[in-house]
């Protein structure tokens, strides 16, 4: 018990920490004295209108679809009982990118920009969709590498058709299209947080009530059955439950690789458990400042060019799948 | 039949490996009266393709049963079945006097636990977490142990001889030990009915003789009514008490050890030329 208090505390130190660092650092230096002031005493200052419309809104975003990410991958990899499955190998984030794409080009060729909603709802039909695409290239393989094979393949023909869409939409607000297919934080609204709060609170929320159920799945279906699970309800809620996490993140800040597999795995290893009770939550939190430290990054690092939000994830994450893999590998040879 | 010999000399000096105490048991308290498992006409399958037709036997409280049979048979279909987790194609299983068909998981799950060929693969849970999933049936909606669970779960890794695992994380044990804990698992779910499926592959002698002497305790000792299909039939003739033979899409004999395992009925049942027993 005594680790789990310790890491969250510092997991929620690093998150505090990273959000204020997010605040104050950028194109303008502002003070943390400066900034506090600003919101929580709603001074007016020259960065007061930086810090509400620009950092503050883009820096919780990114707290909350880095967290949303982590939990979808935690939850998807309790699914297929596969350390590196997340929504992004598994071709899921790009499947939503498609259908938030083409809803996009066929709103603005009518004239009309989306909202928030509609592009939660156009995500989640694409997540869905993709979803049901490996569940059936998988079907019953519980083979690890078939499945991320399958994810890779789906995900390199939903972004194609995504280029695609992208380079032939004629319209003025391609730049912005363009620039949200890559990933990215930038442009985030007040309006954008409202949509996302009840939903990826909800969502955690339900995917929390699970941890009994995942528990129990933990061990396999057949165990989780023989506990009193109804395991097709449990699959279908926790499916739906992940599908939602990656389409509320990808329909604002588009894909981002990596973070879904990376920010699970290094959970488990700080709390050296896989309870699903203490690693949600530690899910989210870690998820949260792992995507803000990235999000950093990609603001300052070449500033005033700005990197895509995967650029960076990749970097850090990408290792880590590679790690888990040999590891698993390593592991699978000693045993047999 | 050299290691049958040596499986007998052996025996003995194992008979009480992994046995202390004794853990409180529903199965002991007044489930005399209540046939465990009862079958009838029970036809199994997968989708509407039969494995087996017409099955009728029961499961009497402390006794093991045995199923065997050739490769094919059905054993494995058989035991799913049992455990509720195939449906029935048709006829009926009574669980504890209740039709199984109409029994909620959770339920079955607090009288009927199974054990797998299959171990779990799993990261950092520990050997104790895992065993506390055995209490998952009896806990609320985000499955915390209570106090008494926690106790229950710690007996059921004393009695299993695995109390000295308890932090280790599953996934670093060696095949004999996982064997160990997930007793200790199926036997925190504080059953009246224990199911294994193969529990002897993947175990070298040593920790199959542990597991016949186990399961000879928890029968006879606990009142667990305790169904184990296995392949090796010195094992059987070890542990079971009586013995069902699947043949051919059906049951071909019920009967005591000694009236099933003869070399000329066994011969007959995995279809071999006469005198190779």
């Amino acid at each position: 018990m005594k680790r789990y208090h310790a890491a969250y505390s510092i997991l929620g130190g690093m998150l505090f920490a990273l959000l204020v660092l997010n605040l104050i650092i950028g194109s303008v230096y502002v003070p943390p004295s400066q900034v506090f002031r600003i919101i929580f005493l709603r001074q007016e200052t020259d960065a007061a209108a930086l810090i509400w419309t620009i950092r503050f809104p883009r820096a919780i975003a990114a707290a909350l679809l880095g967290g949303a990410l982590a939990v979808a991958g935690f939850l998807l990899q309790t699914f297929f009982s596969n350390p590196i499955a997340g929504p992004f190998v598994l071709g899921i984030s790009s499947g939503a990118r498609l259908t938030v794409a083409i809803a996009m080009v066929t709103a603005l060729s009518a004239g009309r920009i989306l909202s928030s909603w509609e592009m939660i709802f156009a995500a989640f039909i694409g997540s869905l969709a993709s979803m049901g695409l490996v569940l059936i290239f998988s079907g019953r393989v519980r083979n690890m590498s078939v499945l991320i094979v399958c994810g890779i393949m789906i995900g390199y023909i939903c972004t194609a058709m995504t280029d695609f869409i992208v380079t032939f939409a004629d319209d003025t607000n391609i730049v912005n299209l363009h620039n949200w297919t890559k990933g990215s934080f930038s442009g985030m609204t007040w309006g954008n947080i409202r949509a996302m709060i009840p939903v990826v609170f909800i969502a955690l929320l339900l995917s929390f009530l699970l941890s009994k159920p995942m528990a129990a799945y933990q061990l396999g279906e057949s165990y989780a059955k023989n506990l009193g699970i109804d395991t097709g309800r449990f699959c279908f809620e926790l499916i739906v439950l992940s599908s939602i996490l990656s389409a509320c993140v990808t329909a604002f800040a588009g894909p981002i690789s990596f973070l879904g597999v990376a920010a699970p795995h290094l959970m488990k290893r700080l709390f050296r458990t896989e309870r699903p009770l203490i690693i949600l939550p530690a899910c989210f939190l870690g998820g949260a400042a792992f995507c803000l430290l990235c999000d950093l990054i990609a603001r300052t690092l070449f500033s005033p060019t700005e990197l895509n939000i995967s650029t960076v994830t990749s970097v850090f994450g990408a290792p880590i799948v590679i790690y888990i893999m040999l590891q698993r590998t390593k592991r699978g040879a000693a045993s047999s | 039949m050299i290691a049958s010999n040596f499986l007998t000399n052996k025996a003995k000096a194992y008979d009480s490996i992994s046995y202390s105490g004794k853990l409180s048991h529903k199965g002991s308290q007044g489930a005399g009266c209540v046939t465990p498992i009862t079958v009838r006409g029970l036809t199994i399958g997968y989708g509407s393709k039969a494995v087996l037709k017409d099955a009728d036997f029961e499961v009497r409280t402390g006794e093991v049963l045995a199923i065997i049979g050739p490769n094919g048979a059905g054993k494995s279909t058989l035991l799913k079945t049992l455990a509720a987790q195939l449906p029935l194609l048709g006829g009926q299983i009574s669980l504890m006097g209740s039709d199984i068909r109409k029994l909620r998981p959770e339920d079955i799950a607090r009288s009927l636990s199974l054990f797998l060929t299959d171990r779990p693969s799993t990261e950092w849970m520990t050997c104790r977490e895992l065993v506390s999933a055995g209490r998952y049936p009896y806990t609320g909606r985000l499955g915390l142990l209570s106090e008494a669970d926690w106790s229950i779960v710690d007996a059921s890794m004393e009695k299993m001889g695995a109390a000295d695992l308890s932090d280790i994380p599953f996934n670093n044990i060696s095949d004999g030990q996982k064997q160990r804990v997930l007793l200790a698992r199926a036997l925190c779910q504080e059953p009246n009915v224990l199911l294994l499926d193969e529990p002897a592959s993947f175990l070298d002698i040593r920790f199959q003789l542990e597991l016949v002497s186990t399961l000879k305790n928890l029968a006879h000792c606990d009142n667990l009514a305790i169904v184990v299909t296995l392949h090796e039939l010195d094992l059987v003739r070890r542990a079971a008490d009586r013995v069902i033979c699947l043949r051919d899409g059906r049951v071909d004999r019920i009967g005591t050890v000694d009236s099933i395992l003869t070399n000329h009925y066994m011969e007959q049942l995995y279809g071999l030329p006469a005198g190779s027993l």
